[in-house]
């Protein structure tokens, strides 16, 4: 697809952006914003790292609702995904864990979340459990679960400070302007969430395993009637999206250097947000990423404002992710979901 | 509307009523507590895996929660709030709408609540008719502003198709990261070290009945037990409720016999969110006494979604699970006091309980819901 292609199918969401970076604009020049000191390559970065754990899990998202399967349990997969990081980091390093111990941690916790995901697989598509109430149970298990954890651990809903991810460098790359410090003189998890984005895009574009996933989601009966089965891409859609979500809680993690339990755990919604980024990137994994990289650089914003020197409260400028969340909803809020979502499928076997 | 037309619309909301009756109310309360119990069992595992004793660790609950006098009134204290939410809750997904903002709703209800009768009180006379008189603004300016803060929501649904799961988790999120800055800054008591707001005064109370504890009086549980009574009443025997329901399940059928589903989605949510606001004003007077920051507040809002699926949203069967997780919650303060056990153990145990409970309950309405069931 070309991006000309792209904007004309999408003209709401790219109409959306526009009008939030003219909305932008126009709010710095009215309340004379310091530009330069808001806009940063830190800034940029930091986007960028605040949008790798949400990319991770929109992704997963946007793979299981392809196949039919809406997991709105992202946000609890990811609580997982991030206190069980920190424990394994924990066993494995200590109290002063290495940068292998981290690397161990962020992919045996990923893999760990199987242990929680299978099980939700298996009632949502064999017992056909409500989609919904299901993965919001998945969230309230892991609001109460994951303090848990880190209780039975450190004997407090917050772990001691482990460690975070160092920045890999690589010469030559990095000297780029702007591109390099982001993308080549940053944290590699953030390349590792590229990736994924990439491949989840050629897989379901550009292969036939992605060409049976989306037909499982729009068309189930066409794609029984080839004799591949339903069911089984669902399975693998399903679990491939709480893997994602748990790789995303970790490398949450991973970035933040320790688990914070208390309120509604550090993850504070960010795989909702996933839920939403995949929605305004209309199930393509790049337009899913590129809508974290807009949240992500929200997020950073209070720290933006508070190198430029402008006194808005911390606790309101947290609170724009969240609104920019029920904008982008209203201003598009009828999504064509894949027109089986929710159905639970009876083969004619 | 033509004859055949409204002959064929009753005939339509004569299956769905008959449907609704007929449903199995024993098949619904075997759900329940085989829901619970699996949790519970399950909680018992971990219990016994992480290295406690299990025994001990039930023992604790029920004395946590039945054990003597102050172990009920603390049960019962709980039990007001997750009667309250957990109709706020019902309410809604009566008519289909998944109103996951009922902390946020609880939140902004409960503040509104406190600012209120801080800020009337210099205007009205002390002693107990002032009392009663700042109550009553208290309870009207949670219900106005719970009321509005779920209307939103249901309105953005309604007209524009915004999935209101996701609307309503954002706007909890937005209130307890509002409210907690109001209460950091604007709003901080003069004398209060931690971020509060200042204290309601002494004479704004429930009187204290049958237990004379602080923080619970009957008063407030009766009006818990009335709010939900009136829903039920509304719900389930007026013309009014009866457009809720089919509003929810078969948006043809309602607009077959006039009704415009799209403002019944708002009105349903108002009232919802007036019902968690309340809950919001009950908090803060009986319990509290002052707005602390909403981040440290128990996730009422959530665990009534637990609750309410208990009950099979039905209003009155709100009650029973309203206690029951009233003694859950009431154990948990128990268990955190007096046993090695970590308490979030209890939290984990209320998603477990939801999880079982919506394989075959909540999969009916998620088909009524989007129109996808066709019949049964």
């Amino acid at each position: 697809m070309s991006m000309a292609q792209y904007a004309r199918q999408n003209t709401v969401q790219v109409g959306g952006v526009v009008a939030l970076i003219a909305i932008g604009v126009l709010g710095t020049l009215l309340l004379d914003l310091p530009v330069e000191a808001l806009l940063t390559v830190g800034f940029v970065e930091r986007s960028f790292q605040a949008a790798a754990p949400i990319a991770l899990a929109a992704v997963g998202g946007l793979y299981a609702e392809k196949s039919g399967v809406f997991n709105v349990g992202l946000e609890g997969f990811m609580i997982f995904g991030a206190v069980n990081a920190a424990a394994i980091m924990w066993i494995v390093g200590g109290s002063s864990p290495g940068q292998s111990d981290l690397w161990i941690a962020v992919f045996a916790s990923g893999l760990l979340t199987l242990v929680y995901v299978i099980p939700f697989a298996v009632l949502v598509i064999r017992y056909k459990a409500n989609q919904l109430v299901a993965g919001l149970a998945v969230w309230f298990i892991g609001l109460g679960f994951g303090p848990f954890t880190a209780v039975l651990v450190w004997g407090s809903r917050n772990s001691p400070g482990l460690t975070t991810i160092n920045d890999l460098t690589i010469p030559f790359l990095a000297e780029i302007p702007v591109l390099g410090p982001v993308l080549f003189d940053s944290s590699p998890l953030v390349l590792f969430a590229l990736l994924v984005t990439v491949v989840a895009w050629i897989v379901l574009f550009r292969t036939r395993y992605g060409y049976w996933l989306q037909a499982a989601g729009e068309n189930p009966e066409a794609l029984d009637t080839a004799g591949i089965s339903v069911t089984r891409v669902r399975y693998a859609a399903t679990i491939f999206s709480g893997v994602m979500a748990g790789l995303g809680g970790a490398v949450l993690l991973a970035q933040a250097g320790s688990f914070t339990g208390t309120g509604e755990t550090m993850v504070a919604g960010r795989g909702w947000i996933a839920i939403v980024a995949y929605l305004f990137g209309n199930y393509n994994p790049i337009g899913a990423a590129a809508a974290a990289l807009l949240f992500g650089g929200l997020d950073m914003l209070q720290i933006q404002f508070q190198t430029a020197g402008i006194s808005v409260p911390n606790k309101l400028v947290n609170l724009f992710p969240y609104v920019i969340v029920i904008v982008v909803l209203t201003i598009w809020g009828s999504t064509r979901v894949p027109s089986a979502v929710g159905e639970s499928y009876e083969s004619e076997e | 509307m033509s004859d055949r037309e409204s002959t064929r619309s009753s005939e339509v909301l004569s299956r769905i009523s008959a449907r609704l009756q007929n449903a199995s109310v024993l098949g619904r309360l075997a759900i329940a507590v085989a829901s619970t119990v699996s949790a519970l069992l399950i909680g018992l595992m971990i219990v016994a895996a992480s290295g406690y004793d299990p025994v001990q660790f039930l023992a604790n609950v029920f004395e946590g929660s039945f054990g003597d006098d102050a172990a009920i009134a603390r049960t019962l204290k709980f039990t007001t709030i997750f009667v309250l939410t957990g109709v706020a809750v019902a309410v809604a997904f009566r008519a289909g709408v998944f109103n996951i903002g009922v902390q946020g709703q609880f939140i902004v209800g409960g503040f509104a609540t406190v600012i209120s009768i801080l800020w009337l009180a210099p205007m009205v006379p002390e002693g107990t008719i002032g009392g009663i008189i700042l109550m009553l603004v208290g309870f009207l300016a949670a219900a106005i502003t719970g009321g509005a803060y779920a209307a939103l929501p249901g309105a953005l649904k309604a007209y524009t198709d915004t999935n209101e799961i996701i609307t309503t988790i954002m706007l909890n999120f937005i209130a307890i990261g509002a409210v907690g800055w109001l209460v950091e800054g604007p709003f901080r008591g003069e004398d209060q070290a931690a971020a509060n707001t200042e204290r309601i005064p002494e004479y704004v109370a429930f009187p204290r009945l049958i237990y004379d504890v602080p923080d619970f009086s009957m008063v407030g549980l009766a009006i818990a037990l009335v709010v939900s009574g009136v829903l039920s009443v509304l719900l389930v025997r007026t013309g009014f409720g009866y457009d809720i329901v089919t509003s929810g399940y078969q948006q043809s059928a309602a607009a077959y016999s006039g009704v415009d589903a799209k403002r019944m989605i708002v009105v349903t949510m108002t009232i919802s969110g007036m019902v968690a606001g309340i809950a919001g004003a009950i908090f803060a007077i009986m319990i509290q006494g002052y707005y602390s920051t909403p981040g440290g507040i128990a996730t009422y809002g959530y665990d009534a979604i637990a609750v309410s699926l208990l009950a099979a949203n039905n209003p009155l069967g709100v009650i029973p699970a309203g206690l029951l997780f009233g003694g859950l919650d009431s154990a948990t303060s128990f268990i955190g006091l007096n046993s090695d056990v970590p308490a979030q153990l209890i939290d984990g145990i209320v998603g477990l309980v939801v999880l079982f409970v919506a394989a075959p309950e909540l999969f009916r309405m998620a088909a009524r819901r989007t129109g996808m069931d066709g019949d049964d």
